[in-house]
């Protein structure tokens, strides 16, 4: 009765798309001798078949033909047999459609066709095929199927752009080439990109060595690629060519390894719109609120930290909440990704050891993932994004025949694949276990009643224990040793209790019978036969539960704008708000105010003023303010806070105008919280000083809790640049290897400066219709036409001058002079061609180029009418900016009032946001300080710090996050100082050493640093401090290493 | 040429007289000293000849008192009297109006390089880390350059007297007491071998992200280096052992020099610089199995093991309060509450700079943060000056201002815990102090530069 009804579906499902016994290709050769036929009709029957995620049959059946499956389905109350397909019993199975690692790096061919132009840097490789190249290796792609792998997205591994990715069947070649290789499901999946940097060469250059010159090399190719087509079309002749190979209808495909760089990501795709593919790094839920907004896809790793050091009071004193709270929300990863809504695939890269895969699945199972949400982030979510869910990802008719068998639950921990079917073709991964011989055997010599007794078999860990007890008197328990199974012959060895020796045993076991034969000490062989006597109970449980589930291992959501100390939850809200009673310092003509009131409402200053304060509104905060001082916020004019990628410099280089330091801000850095508890609101990001033209610079306002770092930039900003000269800029202090790069001397680096001015003017100018754009001309052109101003770090009065005819020459104003230490030799020009000098107040000695540095210098400046202001180029000095504005009192006899514009509206000035911050009046932004006195004073803390009219810090809040950071933090060392056999989620078991997850990849650029400093901490020659923890916490002082003053 | 175009527009000018006038004030009162030089040519200070006498300043002695109207009386070099009130001095004194100001004790920085180094890019310009795990013959004072231009720099800070340290290595050298003026190392030498300095290693493998070595490895080198330690010190104790029951043995300059940290008579510290938790409680029972006294230098988790460092009366040298909380989650203010922390605890400890030597001028400003964050100003005071001098082993002569001690001391015209305050008056041992310096010389130079052009005038 159910053999028409298959046959039928049989007859009219469509033909045979891949014909597997016999090679459909012109290029495979022919059979070595007689063909070799597989009929390939196969019918997989009783299963419990999960057709697709959310979609399980009971009894289901399973029909497929030269690879494809015909028919799919339920069995209740039916045998089918069809005609002449092999029927596998799969009762007690479960069949799940093949996985597909949506992420495996390949090595791709070192060279493609010949005739194809290179692009000129090594790191850029569009043209590259993954599916040229040796693909996956053998013990990895055998490694992959034992996880449940029948598919692999696989990309080129290696430089910026990396070429064209493929999706590959994972099933092996056949012996008999003529048969074909496994097949190619898609020849070119996506355009591959990462933001991998060069080491560096030991010249110094190697572009990209920054992230954000990653991002500016990528951004270019997209546009010299999108050139090439329109200028082709405009009829210009250009040879075929490697950036050929960027396809716009393909994704981009991001390799990625933090999750600010999926944001960058994410930014770029939207900027040349194409469709996204981002490869994260598994801490996407630190960043979530403002990744959960892109428009991408996601292929997460299950990469999870290891436990922390909880041995010692020492080593727990020095655990960061950030880490302990990384080692705590990993696992939730890919479940709070799939909860905002994004699409998630998984893969079983980018493990220290691909074979943690199941078990960290398990864990982010434990964690929240659901099984169908799990079994769709392997199937149809990968199949959908690659664009191969015609053929995968389900177990449909028309797709491909590639499925798990496995004996139980695919997500259980102790189901086992037992065999992965790869397009129709059967790869063994594990015969059944033969843990079925567990339980108590009865065994009988069959002469002698009291020889015969019992065996108890039992598994631990996976490894069989027997203890056999004998029916005689005195039959004790004994426990065999040296155990061992193999297939279905279980062998060990007994002690005999007298001493005597040991009796080696050797048991076959067929279903429930077993045959065994023993040697005795003195060399009597002897035979038993015996049969199953009751089944073995599973064991509850060792472990305590009374630990387990309960509310406790609920892992609270703390993504986004929850993660990491001081974690403001919202952005604080806009406040209509009246400051009363307060002396306040408006650094604006009006001077000090005393008794005075200030309102702001919507961000802004509405009014100020002494005496009675007006009538707050209904819903007006009213803040008493006796005894305290209210300055403008803080402003620093150079800043390298919160740099994410190591990312101060593009130095590769000597002109790198197209980076933008933007693209290396890390909002969640906690020296901005650090900064805003020391009153400071607004900075210059800049680049570093390592070339003569550096990197655009951003103004950021420190906005606490940003999720995306766009929502730091300043609105309306004046777009700036970095530029520099002297000792850093000729290399001088790098090393006796750098020697090569123009330029090597004052000299050069005027006639550097004004060659690229030369060649933005002629861009700037050219008529060419098809004029490639050209990012770093284009930010040159922007200074010429004075949008774009350039704050250039400087000593000597020589090159300060050099730097102002340059401007008078090619005509536009110079923003500032930063450092500026001989500014007080040239004040008369700065003064003429600059908006002002932004110094240090006193730092002097530390290399040759500051011998003349002196504290005067600001205040001379001023007093020949420079506007002048005071920076930190610190993460540390930029915390008492405030009393830094003091030293123009100390060393200038400056007014105090005076002195602390240095630090306000004169920064202000010299970046061209004066009309928004930097003093206290009517219509500018409510961004200021209250002071517990004097600000100017060493005895005074900054109490609030207000930005757009939000408080983002109070002395109030702050003790409320430092006891929530308390909380947190016994929270999760609670956890952790669970024994560990009585809590979940734990990390790996391997030793932990210090190479873990999250250390710096090998060819991180950062690595060698990293080693060469570890050692120094080791050896605690840390140039005389060995302070390096505390630094060493949050990065800051990897920039203090990298960073030239 | 270009002097019509600079030249000041009505508002500017102002601001810049009135800026211009002071400057002339700071330098013209100084140029009747001794008259504008170049770089690092400034004079050393003559031997007092002289009796002087301050009168009508506010006085921190050093010991956490504060006298006001004081009148100090200085003879040879010593400070022969002291109190509050009015009085007359014979004619033959040099008075110092100290009306509205303030007097410290000569500032004490006791942990520094001052001396050692020059410019910080120049190799040729370091002297202070000699090569070598274990070199306690290495003393610091036979290399302090007396012309350093970073030395007058200091003292116009108000940081007179030095504790200057040999780095780098387990045992770095023999530090030194100096004071920052005279003619040669000799004249600045207040005692050649305070103690000795040690690095103590690391004594936990870190499994921080920046760590590229595994723990077994860390394991090993932290057991090495904790062996090579014991093994010094074991042969010190031998040396010393043998020398005094009188055997002959050959002359190990680096032991003879380490000798004065073994139990005895005027038995020296020794100097170890330890941060972490585990560091700071490895080194104590170190040295105090041993029978020496350490001194903790560093000393940032020293308030979790503040029991044991009271119990063997183990004083800290805080090196600044210029530094970032070891954890993020810490108090963003963790580091500036540290001296009041330990204060609270009942810890002895004194403050250092912390900083590169070219900025000790600012030492009281760090202290001043530590006030900002919970510690009282007398004792800040203090932990700049007499507990420094009782941490160095030099209170008999300095660090307070007291009848006998060594007239080394300072005028502020202000709270000298301020920025804004200027020290104006100094002496070392009754010696007045030049507080000009390259800094000052460099400016006036430059004043001139734009009174020549007309850019600012003095009226």
């Amino acid at each position: 009765m159910t053999r028409p009804c298959i046959a039928l579906l049989l007859a009219v499902s469509p033909g045979p798309a891949l014909a597997q016994s016999t090679s459909t290709s012109p290029l495979d050769p022919p059979p070595n001798g007689v063909r070799r036929i597989d009929p390939g009709y196969h019918a997989f029957t009783n299963a419990t078949l999960h057709a697709s995620p959310g979609q399980t049959i009971e009894r289901g059946g399973l029909v497929f033909r030269d690879g494809v499956i015909t028919w799919v389905g339920s069995l209740s109350g039916m045998t089918p047999v069809p005609d002449g397909a092999t029927v596998h019993d799969a009762t007690g199975l479960h069949i799940y459609p093949g996985f597909i690692d949506a992420f495996v790096e390949v090595d791709p061919p070192e060279t493609t066709e010949s005739s194809l132009v290179a692009h000129w840097n090594p790191m850029v490789r569009p043209e590259r095929e993954a599916i040229r190249g040796p693909g996956i290796a053998d013990s990895d792609r055998s490694q992959l199927r034992e996880l449940g792998f029948v598919a692999a997205h696989i990309t080129p591994r290696g430089g910026t752009f990396r070429g064209l990715s493929g999706v590959v069947s994972l099933g092996e070649p056949p012996d008999d080439p003529s048969l074909g290789d496994p097949p190619i499901y898609l020849d070119h999946a996506g355009n591959v990109v990462s933001f991998e940097r060069t080491r560096g060469r030991p010249d110094g250059s190697g572009y990209p060595v920054s992230h954000m010159g990653a991002v500016a090399l990528i951004r270019q190719t997209l546009i010299d690629s999108d050139w090439q087509r329109s200028a082709r079309a405009g009829g210009r002749d250009i040879p075929r060519n490697a950036l050929d190979a960027i396809d716009p209808d393909l994704p981009l495909v991001f390799d990625t390894d933090h999750p600010l760089k999926v944001l960058s990501a994410a930014g770029i795709a939207d900027e040349f719109d194409r469709a996204a593919i981002v490869v994260g790094d598994g801490r996407e839920y630190q960043r979530l609120d403002a990744i959960a907004a892109q428009r991408l896809s996601l292929v997460l790793p299950l990469r999870f930290p290891a436990d922390p050091d909880v041995s010692s009071i020492g080593a727990i004193d020095a655990l960061d909440l950030t880490d302990l709270q990384a080692w705590e929300q990993a696992p939730t990863n890919s479940a709070r990704c799939l909860e905002r809504g994004l699409e998630v695939a998984l893969t079983s890269s980018k493990l220290k050891q691909r074979s943690a895969f199941r078990k960290n699945l398990r864990r982010a199972i434990e964690a929240g993932l659901s099984q169908d949400d799990a079994l769709a982030c392997l199937t149809t979510t990968p199949a959908h994004m690659l664009g191969v869910d015609d053929r995968l990802g389900s177990l449909d008719p028309g797709k491909v025949a590639s499925f798990i068998v496995a004996d139980g639950p695919i997500f259980d921990e102790d189901t086992t694949i037992l065999e992965i079917w790869i397009d129709g073709h059967r790869h063994r991964i594990h015969e059944p276990t033969r843990d079925d011989i567990a339980g108590t055997w009865a065994f009988t010599f069959g002469q002698d009643p009291s020889h015969d007794g019992t065996l108890t078999i039992s598994f631990e860990d996976g490894k069989p224990r027997v203890v056999g007890r004998s029916n005689g008197e005195g039959g004790e328990e004994i426990e065999a040793r040296d155990v061992v199974l193999q297939d279905n012959r279980l062998s060990y060895v007994i002690d005999m209790p007298d001493g005597s020796g040991g009796v080696a045993v050797t048991i076959v076991f067929q279903g429930n019978r077993l045959f065994g034969t023993l040697l005795t000490p003195d060399g009597r062989v002897l035979h038993f036969t015996g049969s199953r006597a009751e089944q073995a109970d599973a064991q509850p449980d060792e472990d305590s539960d009374e630990d387990d589930g309960g509310p406790s291992d609920v892992i609270p959501d703390r993504t986004g704008r929850r993660f990491g100390p001081y974690a403001l939850y919202e952005t604080p809200p806009q406040e209509t708000a009246l400051f009363v009673n307060a002396t306040i310092w408006t650094e604006s003509d009006a001077g000090i105010l005393r008794d005075g009131w200030i309102f702001i409402e919507d961000g802004r200053i509405s009014a100020l003023g002494t005496g009675p304060a007006p009538r707050g509104r209904p819903n007006t905060r009213i803040i008493d303010c006796a005894g305290k001082h209210i300055t403008p916020g803080i402003i620093d004019a150079h800043s390298h806070t919160g740099l994410f990628a190591l990312g101060v410099n593009e130095g590769s280089q000597a002109c790198t105008a197209e980076v933008r330091i933007h693209d290396d801000l890390d909002p969640g850095h906690i020296n901005w919280y650090r900064q805003l508890a020391a009153g400071v609101t607004t900075v210059n990001s800049l680049h570093g000083s390592a070339n003569p033209i550096g990197g655009q610079n951003a103004i950021h306002k420190v906005r606490w809790g940003a999720q995306h770092p766009d929502e730091m930039l300043m609105e309306g900003a004046r777009p700036g640049i970095k530029f520099a000269l002297g000792e850093n800029v000729k290399q001088s202090n790098w090393g006796d290897d750098y020697t090569v790069r123009y330029p090597q001397t004052r000299m050069g680096v005027e006639t550097f400066i004004r060659d690229r001015f030369l060649a933005a003017r002629e861009y700037a100018q050219s008529r060419d219709p098809l004029r490639r754009r050209d990012l770093e001309l284009d930010a040159l052109a922007e200074i010429l036409a004075g949008d774009r101003l350039i704050h250039c770090h400087s000593y000597r009065q020589d090159e300060i001058l050099m730097l102002c005819r340059i401007a008078e020459e090619f005509g536009f104003t110079i923003g500032s002079f930063q450092h500026v230490l001989e500014g007080y030799k040239v004040a008369e020009y700065i003064k003429r061609f600059a908006l002002g000098a932004s110094c240090f107040s006193d730092w002097w000695a530390y290399k040759v180029e500051v011998q003349d540095a002196i504290p005067y210098n600001g205040p001379i400046m001023h007093a020949v009418g420079v506007t002048v202001s005071y920076n930190s180029d610190s993460d540390d000095l930029v915390r008492r900016l405030n009393t830094e504005a003091a030293k123009a009192v100390k060393y200038g006899g400056l007014d105090p009032h005076e002195a602390l514009k240095f630090v306000t509206i004169n920064p202000a000035i010299q970046l061209g946001i004066d009309d928004r911050v930097g003093s206290l009046e009517a219509g500018k932004d409510a961004d200021l300080v209250i002071w517990s006195g004097d600000p100017l004073s060493t005895s005074s803390v900054c109490e609030a710090t207000w930005i757009d009219g939000r408080e983002y810090f109070s002395i109030e809040k702050d003790a409320q996050l430092r006891r929530t950071n308390e909380a947190e933090r016994q929270r999760i060392l609670a956890k952790l100082l669970k024994n560990k056999k009585n809590r979940k989620g734990t990390g790996e078991d391997a030793e932990k050493d210090a190479s873990e997850e999250t250390q710096a990849e090998p060819d991180d650029p950062r690595s060698a640093i990293l080693d060469r400093l570890s050692l120094e901490y080791l050896d605690n020659l840390f140039d005389g401090h060995d302070d390096t923890c505390a630094q060493c916490s949050d990065e800051s002082w990897l920039h203090a290493i990298i960073r030239q003053k | 040429m270009t002097h019509a175009r600079l030249t000041c527009h009505a508002p500017e000018r102002t601001i810049a007289r009135t800026i211009a006038r002071c400057f002339a004030l700071l330098s013209l009162a100084l140029v009747a000293i001794t008259p504008a030089r170049a770089q690092d040519l400034i004079h050393k200070a003559p031997p007092q000849q002289m009796p002087i006498a301050i009168t009508g300043g506010t006085l921190h002695t050093g010991d956490g008192r504060v006298i006001e109207n004081a009148w100090i009386q200085i003879r040879d070099g010593r400070i022969a009297d002291l109190g509050t009130g009015d009085r007359l001095f014979t004619a033959d004194h040099i008075l110092v109006d100290a009306r509205g100001k303030h007097i410290y004790p000569g500032l004490i920085s006791p942990v520094t390089i001052l001396g050692l180094t020059e410019i910080g890019a120049v190799r040729a310009t370091h002297d202070s880390n000699e090569t070598g795990q274990f070199t306690p013959e290495v003393r610091a004072s036979v290399a302090v350059n007396p012309d350093s231009t970073l030395l007058p720099v200091a003292r116009s800070g108000g940081i007179l007297i030095a504790g200057v340290f040999p780095r780098g290595g387990r045992v770095s050298g023999s530090p030194s007491a100096i004071r920052l003026d005279g003619w040669t190392t000799e004249d600045m030498t207040i005692v050649d071998r305070l103690g000795i300095a040690v690095s103590f290693p690391q004594v936990r493998p870190v499994t921080d992200w920046w760590m590229t070595r595994p723990v077994s490895e860390q394991q090993e080198r932290i057991d090495e280096n904790l062996a090579e330690l014991a093994d010094f010190f074991d042969r010190l104790e031998a040396y010393a052992a043998a020398k005094a029951a009188g055997q002959e043995i050959p002359v190990d300059q680096g032991l003879e020099a380490a000798m004065i940290v073994l139990p005895g008579e005027n038995q020296k510290p020794v100097f170890v610089r330890a941060q972490d938790l585990d560091q700071i409680t490895a080194a104590v029972t170190f040295f105090t199995d041993r029978g020496m006294r350490p001194v903790i230098v560093g000393g940032r988790d020293a308030p979790l093991c503040a029991d044991l460092l009271k119990a063997h009366d183990v004083p800290v040298i805080i090196p600044g309060t210029q530094a970032f909380p070891k954890r993020a989650d810490l108090p963003h203010d963790h580091a500036y509450t540290l001296p009041a922390r330990l204060e609270d605890l009942g810890v002895r400890w004194c403050l250092a700079s912390g900083d590169e030597a070219a900025n000790e001028r600012n030492l009281p400003h760090q202290a001043g943060k530590a006030v900002a964050f919970g510690l009282d100003p007398e004792t800040a005071v203090s932990a700049m000056t007499l507990r420094s001098a009782q941490i160095l082993g030099i209170d008999d002569a300095y660090g307070s201002i007291a009848k006998g001690k060594s007239a080394t001391l300072v005028i502020c015209d202000g709270d000298i815990l301020e920025v804004a305050s200027n020290v104006e008056w100094a002496c070392i041992d009754g010696r007045v102090i030049d507080l000009q310096n390259k800094h000052t010389q460099l400016r006036d130079k430059y004043l001139d530069k734009y009174r020549q052009m007309g850019l600012i005038q003095d009226d």
